[in-house]
């Protein structure tokens, strides 16, 4: 039967050595994939197009401040607070402080909170 | 070395052969992923959609060939606070690919290490449906190419149209003063920050458009063989109201030399400086063009009132009434509507 | 004479051969996985161009116009869904050289009731091919609602303006 001549095991070894080889260049494009996956994601996560939105709302909101009732005014921020908390999943709240004259025109500074578990926004804008 | 031996090895040279050939189709497959692509794609559309380059006042737009170092990033949006509307003087300007070289899309839209190959278009829908297609950059390949579509709309300057109005027909001043018929521009009142910049007149980035129609209305008719009148020169005043005693004064300019990246003046189709001293035929149009590029150098601010003074002179009698100012405002000049367009960026 | 060591340098051949090439199949197997992460960036593209649409679609054309696109047409209610909907997916579709034809969208509404609560309603009748297992996306658009009347929005004060809430599920066929 076979004698135990263990000359040729070098050939074994080889052969392993090239496996790891691979397993780390796998290892290292794997990586380079989750880079991409994360440019992506950062463009999803990362609410943008939200905030935008959110602020032209608000401001929509200030346009007509004037001519609304107290009443008018709580229902209207109740508006976007709560639609913003269910549909949208992110925590709004706005205030805003007296007029003041900023270069020659009467604007009231507002203040936007937006945060919606992962991006937290603030924001004192003069409208 | 035994026949068994080179029999092994041999085996394991093919194996090893046939994986390290296996490695390089490996990477290509992460080269071609358009990982990067897409994410240099985006990052260019938002450059050109959500921002309006630099330099803003003046525009980059209307740096010439010798300033085109100064313009440090292309952007056609309006203004920052308006992304997705586009202006159309920056369209024009980012679609003149004979002015700028495919190293200049690169280092100043693009950005990146990469010389990256390009195709920008930009398809405008007009209003009878048809589109009209604003493309740059080399034709796009079959695929693996990073890409992005925004859907925009597309900002067209204003132009005033002056037909007959009475007012301006000034049958009863001193037969033999020369006429002079102003079209004013307040900019105090054109940049009211009240009208958004979706919808302002800017003429520090926007051309001033002027035609007169129906300049034979304005005749002289009281001599029935009167059919024409001579525009002896269109000139600029500006007053500053915020200074003290403000009055108008002419701008000193180049008045006698034609130059279309400044100004275009054609009277019945024909092209003229601004001292035409020509004949106006009764059935000619005069169309007046006054490019940003000129309104940036009489030195505006916000406040200052811009007069373009059109003088007639034909000696007494004159042969024409036309007198009076119109005002270049919200009024009276005739804003287009805003056209959608799409704007596509491929990179590879 | 048979030495039957020889034999022991083709078996490790053999065997040196069949690591490398199963870690290689593996190797290429997993990293086929992983690819699937790209689909981010379609989604991206797809979020991108739904809420450039809404916003445009609520940017009005001429500074007369009081009322964008969008607000017309939400006040249209359930019957202005559809139209809504084919604006929307007409926008969507738009670009140089053929249109991109296998975008479907379906559009709700969000607002608040005359008694305070939240309610989402289908502005669009449903698509027939739409099964939930899609890869959607949803790009909403804050809506400022002017008061008057509007057309099938139930319990909705009219007396007052709203701020409502239009979200679009976009996916591709």
């Amino acid at each position: 039967m076979a004698c135990m001549n263990e000359d040729g095991q070098w050939i074994v070894l080889m052969g392993l050595l090239t496996a790891l080889a691979l397993f780390f260049l796998a290892l290292i494009i794997n990586q380079s994939a989750l880079v991409g996956q994360t440019t992506a994601e950062g463009v999803l996560e990362f609410p943008k197009n939200d905030i935008r939105d959110l602020r032209l709302a608000i401001f929509d909101y200030y346009d007509d401040y004037g001519e609304l009732t107290l009443l008018q005014q709580q229902h209207y921020v109740d508006d976007i607070v709560r639609i913003s908390l269910e549909r949208k999943n992110a925590v709004v709240y706005f205030w805003d402080g007296p007029q003041q004259d900023v270069s020659g025109r009467m604007l009231r500074p507002v203040t936007i909170h937006y945060y919606n578990g992962v991006t937290k926004y603030d924001e004192t804008v003069y409208y | 070395m035994s026949l068994d031996f080179l029999a092994g090895f041999t085996i394991f040279m093919l194996a090893l052969i046939m994986v390290v050939s296996m490695v390089p189709g490996l990477l290509a497959g992460l080269e071609s992923s358009g990982i990067d692509y897409d994410a240099v794609a985006y990052r260019t559309g938002v450059i050109l959609v959500e921002d309006p380059g630099w330099p803003v006042y003046p525009p980059w737009e209307m740096n010439d060939e010798a300033h085109k170092d100064e313009i440090e990033r292309m952007g056609l949006a309006v203004s920052k606070e308006t992304p997705n509307i586009l202006l159309s003087t920056k369209v024009d300007a980012f679609f003149n690919d004979s002015f700028f070289t495919p190293d200049d899309y690169r280092s100043k839209a693009i950005f990146g290490d990469i010389p990256y190959s390009y195709n920008f278009s930009l398809n405008i829908s007009q209003p009878d449906g048809s589109y009209e297609l604003k493309q740059t950059g080399d034709p796009l390949p079959l695929g693996g190419y990073g890409y992005i579509r925004r859907v925009v709309k597309i900002k067209e300057p204003g132009a005033a149209d002056i037909g007959y109005d009475s007012s301006f027909n000034e049958t009863t001043l001193d037969p033999s003063k020369p006429r002079i018929f102003t079209v004013q521009l307040d900019f105090s009142q054109l940049l009211d920050p009240d009208v958004g910049p979706a919808y302002r007149i800017d003429p520090r980035t926007e051309p001033v458009n002027i035609t007169i129609t129906d300049f034979g209305a304005y005749l002289n008719r009281t001599d029935p063989s009167v059919d024409n009148a001579t525009l002896k020169s269109v000139t600029f005043w500006k007053m500053d109201p915020t200074r003290p005693m403000p009055r108008f004064t002419k701008i000193p300019f180049s008045y006698s030399t034609a130059d279309s990246s400044l100004y275009t003046l054609t009277i019945g189709g024909n092209p003229y400086n601004l001292t035409p001293d020509t004949k106006v035929f009764d059935n000619d149009n005069i169309s007046f063009v006054l490019k940003p590029a000129a309104t940036s150098l009489f030195t505006l601010d916000q406040n200052s009132i811009l007069d373009i003074r059109f003088t007639f002179d034909d000696g007494n009698p004159q042969s024409t009434f036309m007198n009076g100012t119109f005002r270049y405002d919200y009024a009276n000049v005739t804003i287009p509507a805003l056209s959608t367009g799409v704007l596509e960026v491929a990179v590879w | 004479m048979v030495n039957d060591a020889g034999q022991l340098y083709t078996m490790e051949g053999v065997a040196a051969g069949v690591i490398m090439l199963l870690t290689a199949y593996i190797v290429i197997s997993t990293t086929s996985v992983y690819t699937p992460g790209d689909t981010h960036i379609p989604d991206m593209q797809l979020e991108q161009l739904g809420s450039d649409v809404l916003a445009m679609m609520d940017t009005p054309d001429n500074r007369e116009e009081e009322e964008s696109r969008l607000v017309v047409l939400v006040k249209g209610g359930v019957p202005g869904g559809d139209t809504l909907r084919t604006e929307f997916l007409n926008n969507c579709k738009m670009r140089a050289g053929g249109d991109d034809d296998d975008l479907r969208a379906q559009v709700y509404l969000t607002y608040r009731k005359m008694n305070g609560d939240v309610s989402t309603i289908q502005l669009s009748s449903s698509d027939p091919g739409f099964t939930g297992r899609e890869n959607t996306v949803r790009v909403t658009r804050w809506v400022h609602l002017p008061r008057g009347s509007t057309y099938g929005l139930d319990n909705l004060d009219s007396s007052r303006p709203h701020a409502v809430l239009v979200e679009v599920l976009l996916w591709r066929a």
